[in-house]
């Protein structure tokens, strides 16, 4: 059939416009913190549960940023980061995300829920609601705390594969949720700092935009005095071995030195000269005065996928046959 | 009611979707297939366990 019986446009979305809207970054950070949770959890699952899991955990995690996107189109269409988003920028409806993000949601939950244990299913529709619902719809808008709150989203995939892996949540996995958590407000802020223009023309009080760039620039350093030495923790409490502990001793050190420098520069003080410019992939690419925020920025990512990967190889070298 | 034809464009996108949706339901189909083979497996093997244990036969977890 060649006509449609409405006047209306039919979407010319095309897959690949669904595919951005589960986040393919994020949801790659996603994927590698679920498994460094599914590995180090040790367990008994076999290897085809444990690949539907991570991969249950991803679709959820995409899932969150379809619907995201469905609730902040007209937001992010203010943004230069996030304008060229498929639904700010019109390439799929509005409607049409919601109903993808809601679908992908229930099958990933039942999914692994069946395919593991239903503490990880609850776990990941809780991860959904807390990222779709409370910090989207509730709390974006509403406090400049809201990266801080927020932030738990992000922090649950080591915890869920650890779930799917033993039907456990224990403390352990929970300082991986720590870590992650508090890496959160430093990393986030560190962009905001470049990107505050952004922020107030589309009306989210993101630190910079709501308490001024002094501040954001103080928080950054009292952040990251408490999350450094939480990320090292695991290496005293037996989770992470001798590399483990060199990664995140030597790496908290530079985390500390980048943000003790970000704290005395001037970054983030003239937000429109300072923020990227254009386009999504020059979020590297900022003005001398911004620099220092950048480079926090850019080693957060590196530190912390640093030291999950040291947990990851010390876990995989330890199995029996490798080590 | 109006009805009008639809471009190539519309046409291309629509197919390249309903194939999209298809593989991705295919591929649902084989995974809950799998998770139900492995999950009969795994209470067929609980239930042996258990018998060979003289213990009460449960759903594994």
């Amino acid at each position: 059939m060649t006509e449609s019986a409405s006047q209306s446009a039919l979407s010319t979305a095309q897959p690949e416009d669904f595919f951005q809207l589960l986040k393919p970054r994020v949801m790659s950070v996603v994927i590698f913190t679920a498994v460094v949770g599914l590995v180090v959890a040790g367990g008994d699952l076999d290897w085809l549960s444990a690949a539907i899991a991570i991969l249950c955990i991803a679709v959820g995690a995409g899932a969150a940023g379809a619907l995201n996107m469905a609730l902040e189109g007209e937001t992010d269409a203010l943004m230069r980061r996030t304008r060229g988003r498929p639904v700010a920028a019109g390439r799929v409806n509005k409607n049409d995300a919601m109903t993808f993000g809601v679908i992908l949601s229930v099958f990933s939950v039942m999914l692994l829920g069946m395919a593991t244990n239903w503490l990880a299913g609850g776990l990941l529709l809780m991860t959904i609601l807390y990222y779709a619902v409370f910090y989207t719809l509730l709390l974006k808008r509403r406090t400049p705390q809201n990266i801080v709150i927020g932030g738990a989203a992000g922090a649950f995939p080591p915890v869920i594969g650890w779930a799917a892996a033993t039907g456990e949540a224990p403390w352990p996995a929970w300082l991986l949720f720590a870590i992650i958590f508090l890496w959160t407000p430093p990393h986030s802020w560190a962009l905001a700092l470049y990107s505050a223009g952004d922020y107030a023309r589309a009306g989210i009080p993101m630190m910079p935009v709501a308490r001024g760039a002094k501040s954001t620039r103080l928080q950054i350093l009292i952040y990251s005095l408490v999350f450094v030495p939480v990320a090292v923790a695991p290496g005293l409490l037996g989770l992470g071995g001798v590399l483990y502990l060199a990664v995140s001793i030597l790496g908290g050190l530079g985390f500390l030195f980048l943000a003790f420098r970000l704290w005395r520069s001037r970054a983030g003080d003239q937000p429109d000269k300072a923020e990227a410019v254009g386009r999504e992939a020059a979020l590297y690419d900022v003005r001398a005065e911004a620099k220092p925020a950048r480079n926090l920025f850019a080693f957060s990512i590196l530190y912390l996928m640093a030291l999950f990967a040291a947990l990851l190889v010390e876990s995989i070298t330890a199995l029996p046959g490798l080590s | 009611m109006t009805l009008r034809r639809l471009t190539p464009e519309e046409l291309s996108a629509r197919s390249k979707r309903n194939l999209a949706i298809a593989g991705a339901l295919v591929g649902f189909i084989v995974l809950v297939f799998a998770v139900t083979v492995l999950n009969l497996k795994r209470n067929i093997d609980a239930r042996k366990d258990a018998i060979a244990a003289g213990a009460p036969v449960e759903y594994a977890r």
